[in-house]
């Protein structure tokens, strides 16, 4: 009795380990690499409550997709170009502060609607392959923001403000001063614990967009979205309209990329006009997948713990790098390998189990055929 | 879905002559659907309307670019030049179509094992053409070892390559960055100088195999010059593609691509028909990047494999390549018409209109094509 | 579609629109300048005091001597500030709330303090700053290749 007892224990254990084991990992690589940068515990915890406040709105907006079924969305990008593109508008009109910020807010919505309506439509028709198309729609839809950017934006839009257009006339500079509107947000209503700064405006927005997850998730729509995912063919039998509601979920998580697009910078202070958006759908990404979320299932718990993780392992490994082998850049290159590492792997896991239980049902329908040719056998012989 | 969602009765007592059925019936389909169309509509549709606007777009630049006063022949000369750098990289694609795992994204993962043969036939102290060579050499045993690995991880994840493939190949990138600069590598030529240890980001070929399969037999017309060595070679391990998919394991390849279940059912060992072409294509891409570097004369290393493939893939399907359909001739073609783009709108834009656009043009046509290919219902797949 | 469910929709969006004209009202942003420089206007000349004082929200923000100039930045049109003014050298300081409308559409707004305290007409005392555009000539979009370099900052 004992005995089984703890084989189970064992077993659960291990199927514990199985099942988290990229937020283990991280566990450990930040466990051995804090004592290794030598990063005061007061400035680390000032770091990543700051990276808290910048990421955690933007790596939210990955949850919705994931409920409908469609994978990581690596098209967040395209909030984040939405978004970008309002910040040039607002401080081409010299809007600042959080009036600007709440104007940026307001005119990111057509954009990212226009494209979130663009990428569900080319998703609907790349069922089973979203990943790597949205992947795709993402280099696609930057060329066209390029386009737009660097040669429209100016000679066909009006653009009149020196300080963001190039010295030729048209186009974006390519960095824009976001300084009027620096941290306003993290600013107003900050409290400082023990030198350590907590964005409090910040955090009640971002508590507001998880109220708003948890809530959706019981409407009808977001219901909706749960039963497209679990079974696309279940749903369309049971009246849902697969297409409308997988399009709907893409064009909220456009929206909010938009939005967690323009808290982000401000809080950064300035706009990358041509970089800004490119990395920011695999670091959250990545992120999120520390959490210990899957391609088929995350939680806002997953999101707090990935973002803790992720930026703790960000912020130490150059200078844990550089303390073990005397070169900061490995502790870069480090950095990078495993947030790619950490999205392969939860690809990996994710496919696989996808394959097992798929050929687990296959084997029970098979199992079930005998049985049946079995027992009509045997009502023959009787 | 992509074809492998046939592989969803994996297991599962298939029935064979069901699916033998219905398999021819597609293509009939698109025969009778051909036939009902006028010529040019069916021209349209064999040759695909974003391939004829690219074709178009690309004589209207040739027909352009003598007009704003760029040299003619110097032009042709630039694409060819491009086209045999750039061609047995998008060769490389083709095994892995042909036994339906897509598109290969991994393609960084061949790169690498190029780059591990190149540094290493200089470290080694081999120079000139000789160089090129030892480094095909050594590229080949680490590329069938990363090949197989990649090959064996595709495996498992039937239906989900494409995407896994690309993160492989960016792993594989960021984890060689910190290879190349703790790896101990000590020829001068290639290290920093003033650490004396790790890996330039660039290392120039010269004295080594810089054009070393381009100056044989170069022929030189005036502003014409063709590398017709690297053409050979090229033209060469085309012919050994074409070859190897016309024997036995090369058309079992292709019905593994074409239909898995069919494929299981004549006895074929469909994982392991999968892992061939993977190896296949991953010592292509390693030879690929060796005979692009003695073009280029440079190594790229760090950064510069981790968009490799977007080109590649981009190019093989505006040759007419569909996810799970290429050929030789889409290789061909695709590369001509993609490099032929990138290498002429630059200069002629640039005539013309004094700014370059030619990056967000490459950009919005190489995406697109993709996008478009991953949309189009694949044929052979579910219908 | 029902149709309490579209003028809920038409109400939300108006409702942004409205948001967002307000916040267009609001929001702009002014870098206003003080200067306290002797002016000439009307062939009538205003000369500078000794010293000036601006005080914005009971803080100073520039201590000006004739000739020099302070900024501050700020947002909305309406912008309230104290003089605390010093005609001669070690003579007291006299305090004069004043209140200035600034004109919408100048980013830079230049309040000749002399003229203002006179009491000329708007057009005599505020002028416009015109900054010099930023010489930084980056006309180069990055490629995708150079995408890949790793920003530390995120």
């Amino acid at each position: 009795m004992e005995s089984s007892e703890k084989k189970n224990l064992g077993t659960a254990i291990l199927e514990f380990i199985r099942n988290n084991i990229v937020p283990i990992m991280f566990i450990v690589i930040c466990f051995f690499c804090i004592p290794l940068s030598g990063f005061s515990p007061s400035y680390l915890i000032n770091e990543i409550v700051t990276r808290m406040g910048r990421n955690i709105f933007l790596i939210l907006c990955l949850l919705i997709p994931i409920m409908a079924g469609m994978g990581l969305n690596f098209a967040m990008t395209l909030g984040a170009m939405a978004g970008e593109i309002a910040l040039i508008f607002v401080s081409d009109l010299q809007i600042w502060g959080i009036p600007g910020v709440i104007l940026a807010m307001i005119f990111s919505i057509p954009f990212s609607i226009l494209l979130g309506l663009l990428c569900g439509s080319i998703l609907n028709r790349a069922k089973g392959r979203e990943m790597i198309t949205s992947y795709i729609i993402s280099f696609f839809l930057n060329g066209l923001y390029q386009l737009v950017v660097l040669f429209m934006m100016g000679s066909i839009i009006p653009i009149r403000h020196f300080s963001i257009k190039l010295p030729r006339g048209y186009g974006i500079r390519n960095t824009v001063s976001l300084l009027n509107m620096r941290q306003c947000l993290d600013n107003l209503l900050a409290v400082y614990i023990r030198g350590v700064k907590i964005p409090v405006l910040t955090f009640l927005i971002i508590g507001l967009l998880c109220l708003f997850i948890i809530w959706f998730r019981k409407t009808k729509l977001g219901q909706d979205m749960r039963a497209v995912g679990q079974d696309m063919q279940v749903a369309r039998d049971a009246g849902i309209n697969v297409e409308h509601t997988r399009l709907i979920s893409i064009v909220i998580s456009t929206v909010m990329a938009g939005f967690g697009m323009i808290i982000y910078l401000q809080n950064m202070g300035n706009l990358s006009t041509y970089s800004s958006h490119s990395q920011i759908g695999m670091f959250c990404i990545a992120a999120l997948l520390v959490g210990g979320a899957s391609v088929d299932k995350a939680s806002i718990g997953n999101v707090f713990l990935g973002v803790i993780l992720f930026h703790t392992m960000f912020i130490v490994a150059p200078s844990a790098g550089a303390a073990i082998t005397g070169d900061s850049m490995i502790g870069e290159y480090f950095r990078v390998f495993c947030s790619y590492g950490v999205i392969t792997i939860a690809l990996v896991m994710y496919e696989s189990k996808k394959r097992r239980s798929r050929s687990r049902s296959a084997q029970e329908l098979a199992r079930a055929a005998a049985r049946e040719t079995e027992s009509a056998g045997k009502a023959a012989v009787k | 879905m992509r074809n492998e969602s046939k592989d969803q009765n994996l297991n599962s007592p298939s029935k064979p002559q069901d699916v033998r059925k219905t398999v021819p019936a597609p293509q009939q389909a698109a025969e009778l659907e051909k036939a009902q169309m006028g010529p040019v509509r069916a021209l349209a549709a064999s040759f695909g309307l974003p391939r004829l606007i690219i074709t178009a777009f690309l004589l209207l630049m040739f027909i352009a670019a003598p007009i704003v006063g760029n040299d003619f022949w110097t032009q042709i000369s630039n694409v060819i030049n491009r086209f045999s750098w750039n061609a047995i990289l998008v060769l490389a694609m083709v095994p892995m179509i042909h036994s339906g795992c897509g598109l290969n994204f991994g393609l960084p993962l061949g790169i690498i094992s190029g780059l591990l043969g190149a540094t290493l036939s200089i470290e080694f102290g081999f120079t000139g053409a000789a160089s090129f060579f030892m480094a095909i050499l050594i590229a080949t045993p680490i590329s069938v070892v990363l090949g197989c690995g990649y090959g064996w991880l595709l495996n498992r994840i039937k239906g989900g390559e494409m995407m896994i493939a690309t993160y492989v190949g960016f792993s594989s990138v960021s984890f060689m960055c910190m290879m190349w600069l703790l790896l101990p590598y000590h020829s001068p030529t290639m290290v920093w100088g003033f650490a004396g240890k790790g890996l330039r980001t660039t290392i120039s070929l010269e004295g080594f195999y810089s054009e070393a399969l381009a100056r044989l037999l170069r022929i030189q017309i005036g502003n014409l010059s063709i590398p017709t060595g690297t053409l050979l070679f090229f033209a060469l391990m085309a012919f050994l593609m074409w070859a190897f998919l016309h024997t036995k394991t090369g058309t079992a390849m292709t019905a593994v691509g074409s239909n898995p279940t069919f494929a299981r059912a004549a006895g074929v060992n469909v994982d392991r028909m999968r892992l061939l072409s993977v190896v296949l294509s991953t010592w292509l891409g390693a030879l690929g990047i060796l005979v692009y570097e003695q073009g280029f004369g440079f190594i790229q290393l760090y950064n510069a494999p981790f968009y490799m493939a977007l080109p590649a893939v981009s190019a093989i399907l505006i040759g007419g390549a569909s996810v799970n359909k290429a050929s030789i001739v889409n290789v061909l073609i695709g590369t001509f018409l993609f490099q032929g783009m990138v290498t002429m709108t630059p200069t002629v834009m640039n005539s013309i209109i004094h700014t370059d656009m030619s990056e967000v043009i490459r950009i919005i046509v190489s995406q697109g094509m993709i996008l478009y290919a991953l949309t189009r219902k694949s044929e052979g797949g579910s219908h | 579609m029902s149709a309490r469910r579209i003028i809920v929709r038409i109400g939300f969006v108006l409702l942004l629109v409205v948001l967002a004209a307000v916040m267009l009202v609001i929001g702009r942003g002014h870098t206003v300048y003080f200067d306290n420089k002797t002016l000439e206007y009307e062939g009538q000349t205003y000369s500078a005091p000794y010293r000036v004082v601006v005080y914005i929200k009971g803080q100073p923000i520039a201590k000006l001597k004739a000739r020099e100039r302070g900024m501050k930045t700020t947002i909305g049109q309406s912008f309230g500030m104290a003089l605390g003014i010093t005609q001669e050298k070690d003579g007291e300081e006299q305090i004069i709330e004043c209140f200035q409308k600034l004109p919408y559409n100048m980013d830079g707004v230049i309040i000749n303090l002399p003229g203002y305290l006179a009491g000329l007409p708007e057009e005599a005392y505020i002028s416009e700053f015109v900054a010099a555009p930023p010489a930084e000539d980056e006309d180069e979009a990055p490629g995708e290749d150079e995408e890949m370099l790793i920003d530390a900052e995120l």
